[in-house]
């Protein structure tokens, strides 16, 4: 993880290690799970990433993450009811799976406490890199959460949503995904909860040829929650991904996106609205590698900044040195609406092949004066009209979906959050 | 898209293997003893006949330096570097104050007519006290009558003359060595030296602060618009040495200099460490243009040799309605880690910065720039063009930040890229940072939209979208480099026309 020796540990790091040698015993797995554990808690004892970690640069969680909570065995979550209506629900109460496990053709759920014990999630426990802080903090602590495994061509026509939801300590769960040949799936993670927790939450999404999946990321955490999340996916041939993510709450928030294109012909999309408000940091870091010749993506990133609210966006596209005619673009756009607020962006490209078409765009404006004009122009007052320029900003990353019942959802979810931030 | 032909030739023609100035000339040298320590500091102090307090800031930034690790953040990679394994002060024998060309070493002399160093112009560098208004009327051609360059020369750990110093003393300029400033105008480097790269910027800023041996020293006074350019040229020539050096340019209230600094070095096999600090200080009203074509040895095709380029240059917008101006062509070095800056902190003060860098072999560049957005009203552009072609990686790295106080900041940057091969790498890392609601900062990577305006006006014109967003851009840089004096502007000339077809982004 950091690489420099820190020379004294922060309270925070100390709580951590300390709660790994209390919680050993309790923590599920076989002799090769139990060995990553002990390996990911290495790296956390060599300190967590500062700002000298490049990829860390915006989020000094060495100095951001300062209050651990105890785990809190008696914490009890509810589910509830899904964003889109007639969704199949599964849901991970305060870090433990549901006993009741829906059944839907094609699909199998299965808790992850059972692929620790038996040892077969293990290969897919190792962190991405000496970098990813979240990835060896979920290894070190992760006890349960769901292997979700879609049959090659099955075509779910409601979504499946898969809910994280927390009510107080510490949460680490891992949600694998494995969507067969051909497969069609609309897959909502929602993450919420309640109090001073600290979640670290892991999905692995693997595409099969020519399978279809939209992801929902919906993050709408308690102003005194730290939410840790990573969505890794491998995407097969010809297959096609949307993720798109909503973050909206959370105090300390990291939300990382890390996709590799492994079959010709895949096709990434990805579309994400930060609604930043209160005293909070929020950090999105995609890393995309276009590793294979054909392969297409792009990427809409919409913020809006107010209160004292920090936020960053990290994007990476990396194309590998056979990865000829990718073709791939990213925007990053900001709205600061408050001269407390900050957003940072770093969208990065790193091209290694020569017949390609990369692209990449961002932008910090406050809201367009002429906008503003034209509306109050024709009588609407200031409040009204600046409300409806930001609503449309982020509104029309959500359009793009296509699916009339999730839009909808959605919109639902960013008309609540104007209603409390507005 | 792949690049197009013309461009391929045109890299082709500056690739490492058809590097001309790698020469090495015999020259009877003062070295210091290799290595570095307080005694060497000592050593190069007293052969500069330093005053005490300057000893003592090369000293503490000594010892700051003990207690910095190297910077890895940057995309480049090279064998750790053995600093007592340098001679840090390397400097010709000369013979004192040379008035005509046969007093000159003839050695010395045939660096810069190998250089391709006009003769009239090899004069002035070498050091003949043609100075003189009347006596340059007669020798003037065209260059002189258009545009005169005051010329600096360095060579190794040392400044060996400069030029028109008379000339720019009766229009109140000082344009001297670093060292001789020291001496002669010690409240001045007291005042500014440090104080827009203080002594703990970074690892390599701090070493050069330690142990800098010379660089150009400008000053220009209140409402003084500078009568001619200035220009450094650097050559480093002895085995093992490093090349530290300083410039120092200040322009005070309302007043303008252009300065054009130009660089080469000898083809070795072992690398040299180049870690050179520049800073330059623009009070209320006043301009600074700062020029560079750095075409140090950039090692051979195998990527064995070549200058480590690891240089510091900032300048700081001091002063209301400022505007500082960067703009580099970099096409030598094995690795160049260098990063000029603005720091705008006077209200509607302004910041540019043009680049092209070029790579070929195994170099790596990892360049860009800062804008610190710091006052009201202020503005920066960056235009940066990278080129890559066999072995080498190229990044842009560049950082936009607008902080509390910067109300109505705007920043405009535009990056383009283009590979030729597939063996080597373009990459981008822009940092943008906005603290204030008002700023507004555009990041473009596509070169479909530098201005509509512009573009449609050209291309009204019947020239095609892509010349014409090539004329575009370009336009920003040419003005520039069309004034430099050295014969390698021609080459810089030929590097504006490269297309950007085929730009990946």
């Amino acid at each position: 993880m950091n690489m420099h020796t820190q020379p004294q540990r922060t309270p925070a790091e100390t709580a951590l290690i300390d709660a790994f040698g209390d919680r050993l015993s309790l923590l599920p797995g076989d002799g090769a799970v139990m060995l990553k554990r002990d390996d990911a808690i290495e790296a956390i004892k060599h300190g967590l990433p500062t700002r000298r970690v490049e990829s860390w640069h915006y989020t000094d969680l060495r100095r951001l993450l300062n209050a651990v909570p105890d785990f809190d065995p008696a914490a009890n979550a509810k589910a509830i009811a899904p964003i889109v209506d007639g969704s199949t629900v599964v849901s991970i109460l305060n870090g433990k799976s549901d006993a009741k496990v829906p059944v839907i053709e094609g699909v199998t759920f299965q808790p992850l406490s059972e692929k620790l014990i038996d040892g077969s999630i293990a290969p897919g426990l190792d962190p991405y890199g000496s970098d990813d802080a979240i990835g060896a903090l979920n290894t070190a602590f992760v006890a349960d959460g769901y292997f979700v495994d879609i049959a090659d061509g099955t075509e779910l026509e409601k979504p499946i949503e898969l809910q994280n939801l927390q009510a107080g300590g510490q949460t680490h769960v891992r949600l694998p995904v494995r969507v067969g040949t051909g497969a069609k799936a609309v897959i909502v993670e929602r993450q919420t909860g309640d109090g001073a927790v600290l979640g670290s939450s892991v999905s692995q999404l693997v595409l099969g040829e020519g399978a279809e999946v939209t992801w929902l990321i919906v993050q709408e955490q308690p102003e005194t929650a730290t939410h840790l999340a990573q969505f890794k996916a491998h995407l097969g041939k010809n297959s096609k991904l949307t993720v798109f993510f909503m973050n909206a709450g959370g105090k300390l928030v990291r939300q990382e996106i890390v996709v590799r294109t492994t079959g010709e012909g895949a096709d990434f999309k990805l579309r994400g609205i930060n609604l930043l408000a209160g005293d909070t940091h929020t950090d999105v870091t995609m890393v995309l590698d276009h590793a294979v010749p054909h392969t297409t993506s792009t990427e809409v990133i919409r913020n809006v900044v107010t209160g004292k609210a920090r936020g960053a966006f990290q994007g990476r596209i990396n194309v590998h040195q056979y990865a000829q005619k990718t073709n791939a673009k990213m925007a990053c756009n900001t709205l600061l609406l408050s001269d407390d607020g900050e957003f940072s962006t770093k969208p990065e490209l790193e091209i290694f092949a020569d017949d390609v078409v990369c692209g990449h765009g961002a932008t910090v404006t406050e809201i367009d004066h002429d906008h503003l004009f034209y509306l109050m122009a024709r009588g609407v007052d200031e409040k009204t009209a600046r409300g409806l320029l930001v609503k449309a900003f982020v509104a029309e990353v959500i359009e793009e979906l296509d699916d009339e019942a999730i839009v909808e959802a959605l919109e639902a979810r960013l008309d609540g959050w104007f209603v409390t931030h507005g | 898209m792949p690049a197009v032909q013309d461009t391929i030739d045109r890299v082709r023609k500056i690739d490492v293997d058809q590097y001309k100035y790698g020469f090495q000339t015999e020259i009877a040298m003062d070295k210091a003893p290799k290595g570095l320590s307080e005694d060497i500091i000592r050593f190069i102090s007293a052969k500069k006949d330093e005053p005490s307090w300057m000893l003592e800031w090369r000293l503490e930034a000594y010892r700051r330096w003990l207690t910095l690790d190297e910077p890895t953040w940057a995309r480049v990679h090279y064998p750790k570097i053995d600093f007592q394994d340098i001679y840090f002060y390397a400097a010709p024998k000369s013979t004192p104050g040379p008035t005509s060309l046969s007093d000159v070493d003839p050695e010395l002399l045939k660096v810069y007519e190998k250089l391709g160093i006009p003769l009239r112009e090899q004069e002035i560098l070498a050091g003949v006290q043609k100075t003189d208004a009347s006596e340059l009327e007669e020798v003037s051609d065209n260059v002189y009558k258009s545009g005169r360059v005051a010329v600096d020369a360095v060579f190794d750990s040392v400044s060996v003359v400069t030029t028109f110093k008379k000339e720019l003393a009766q229009a109140g300029v000082i344009f001297c060595s670093i060292s001789e400033a020291i001496r002669e105008h010690p409240e001045l480097v007291k005042k500014y030296l440090g104080s827009v790269v203080p002594t703990s910027d970074n690892y390599y800023a701090t070493l050069n602060s330690a142990v800098f041996t010379d660089g150009s020293f400008v000053f220009v006074p209140k409402g003084v618009r500078c009568p001619m350019e200035l220009s450094t040229y650097f050559r480093m020539n002895e085995r093992n040495t490093g090349q530290f050096e300083r410039t120092l340019i200040i322009a005070e209230e309302g007043a303008y200099v252009s300065y054009l600094e130009g660089c080469t070095a000898p083809q070795r096999d072992e690398n040299q460490l180049h870690a050179a600090v520049v800073e330059l200080v623009a009070l209320d009203d006043a301009e600074i243009k700062y020029s560079t074509v750095q075409n140090w040895y950039p090692g051979d095709a195998e990527g064995k040799g070549g200058i480590y380029n690891f240089v510091t240059k900032r300048g700081d917008c001091r002063g209301d309605r400022s505007k500082i101006s960067w703009t580099q062509v970099e096409t030598g070095s094995a690795i160049t880690w260098k990063y000029p800056s603005c720091i705008l902190r006077g209200d509607d003060s302004s910041g540019e910065f043009y680049s092209i860098a070029v790579s070929n072999g195994y170099q790596q560049v990892d360049s860009g720039t800062k804008m610190i957005h710091l006052g009201k009203n202020t503005s920066s552009r960056i235009i940066s063009k990278g080129i890559a072609a066999g072995f080498s990686q190229n990044t842009y790295r560049g950082q936009v930040s607008a902080h509390r106080k910067a109300t109505n900041a705007r920043n405009f940057t535009n990056c383009d890229s283009l590979l030729i091969g597939d063996q080597c790498g373009a990459h981008t890392v822009p940092y943008m940072e906005a603290k204030n609601s008002t700023a507004q900062f555009e990041h473009e990577a596509t070169t479909s939209k530098i201005s509509e305006d512009q573009k449609f006006y050209v291309m009204q014109r019947g020239i095609p979208e892509e010349e014409a967003i090539a004329l575009i851009v370009n336009g920003f840089v040419k003005d520039v480099i069309q004034q430099l004096p050295m014969e390698f502007a021609v080459e810089a000339q030929k590097l504006i026309g490269i297309s950007l077809e085929g730009s990946v982004g």
